[in-house]
């Protein structure tokens, strides 16, 4: 998982393969997921891989982060809070993130800190 | 009648547009190979892991069927050299034959099986699960992450490999002039130094980096385009084999045309 989150920063920046290794694994540590950093795709939960897609969108230039339908993309997501504070920790050049999600999970984030709108 | 001409016609420009894309494939990634900017950390990884998968790995296996292959083929042919009464020739003979025909030409053959099916169906699965889509998401240039590394170590592997091919293949030749001929190893040192021109080893490089070329760029280019479908994955490894076989044979029959002129 490091080489595919490191990947973006080597190849828009063209950061050392050393140092973007180094700093993905402390995008990981941030939200207690350095153990997945040698783990390949296959070894990983639809939770971590989510995490990862997040943090290698983080790491792109675009101010803007947009997020389909995250219960689509997790297996089983029951609290959305804790995946929308481990974002905010992640985020922390403040990109604008969006999620977009159907009206249906709408339900899911009542409560959540973040504004929704129809 | 009108019906054959219309199917005759479908064919021909279907045929004449894959042939543009393919060249257009072709010069775009020899394009990006001669940018510097396409030489990121990642791709550097990248090309390192594929010389390792590619020629390093293979070692072993390719010094054994070098042994084999090449003492067997140089037996023949010091035999029928002897046999045709050619023995003042046999220097340029072993060398003609070792440095410009068969190293690059069994060497390319045996990384295509190895390799090329490899690359080519890692290239077609990536394509079917929408990985290489996902790429392109995050603005990563798949000629430059994907491709190049993989043609780069192509070529490297295919030329290096092919010169140990030849080095192996001459020292087996020793074993047969000496069984043959009783010649000493200071006389076949000799013999081959003499034969051997600048020409020979223009030959095995250039041949050498065509074939190398030709064994990773054609299985891409096959991956790359197929249907997205997991049922087509075999499909676009046979097609993909079948083009590389042909591309090799003509590689080598344009060698021996331009090498006769």
């Amino acid at each position: 998982m490091l080489e595919n989150i490191a990947l973006i920063r080597e190849v828009h920046t063209l950061m050392p393969t050393s140092k973007a290794q180094e700093l993905a694994n402390q995008y990981l540590q941030k939200i207690n997921l350095d153990s997945i950093g040698t783990k390949r795709l296959n070894q990983c939960s639809s939770l971590e891989i989510f995490y990862v897609m997040c943090i290698r969108a983080l790491m792109m230039d675009a101010k803007t982060v947009i997020i389909e339908t995250p219960y689509a993309i997790v297996d089983n997501l029951r609290d959305i809070a804790s995946v929308l504070e481990n974002i905010s920790i992640l985020n922390f050049t403040n990109k604008k993130i969006l999620i977009l999600d159907t009206q249906n999970n709408q339900i899911h984030y009542k409560g959540c800190k973040c504004n929704t709108a129809k | 009648m009108i019906k054959f001409i219309e199917n005759v016609g479908d064919k021909t420009i279907t045929s004449l547009s894959s042939l543009y894309e393919a060249i257009e494939f072709t010069l775009i990634c020899l394009g990006h190979m001669i940018q510097p900017k396409s030489y990121n950390p990642a791709m550097r990884m990248v090309l390192t892991k594929q010389i390792y998968f590619t020629a390093v790995t293979i070692i072993p296996l390719f010094i054994m069927m070098a042994f084999l292959f090449g003492s067997v083929i140089i037996g023949v042919v010091i035999s029928l050299a002897t046999e045709y009464s050619l023995q003042d020739q046999i220097g340029s003979i072993i060398v003609t034959f070792v440095i410009d025909e068969f190293s690059p030409f069994f060497t390319a053959l045996l990384i295509s099986l190895r390799s090329g099916t490899a690359v080519n169906t890692e290239i077609a699965v990536m394509n079917v699960n929408k990985e290489l889509n996902m790429l392109k998401e995050y603005n990563i240039n798949l000629i430059d992450y994907l491709f190049l590394p993989r043609i780069i170590s192509g070529i490297i592997s295919v030329t290096s490999l092919s010169i140990l091919f030849a080095i192996i293949m001459l020292s087996s030749g020793y074993l047969f002039t000496l069984f043959y001929m009783n010649m000493d190893l200071h006389t076949y040192k000799y013999l081959l130094l003499d034969a051997i021109e600048v020409k020979d080893l223009i030959v095995l490089l250039v041949k050498s980096i065509a074939f190398g070329f030709a064994t990773m760029l054609i299985p891409i280019y096959s991956g790359f385009k197929m249907a997205n479908s997991y049922t087509t994955i075999p499909i676009s490894v046979l097609n993909g084999m079948v083009k590389l076989f042909i591309a090799i044979f003509f590689i080598e029959v344009l060698s021996l045309v331009i090498q006769s002129l």
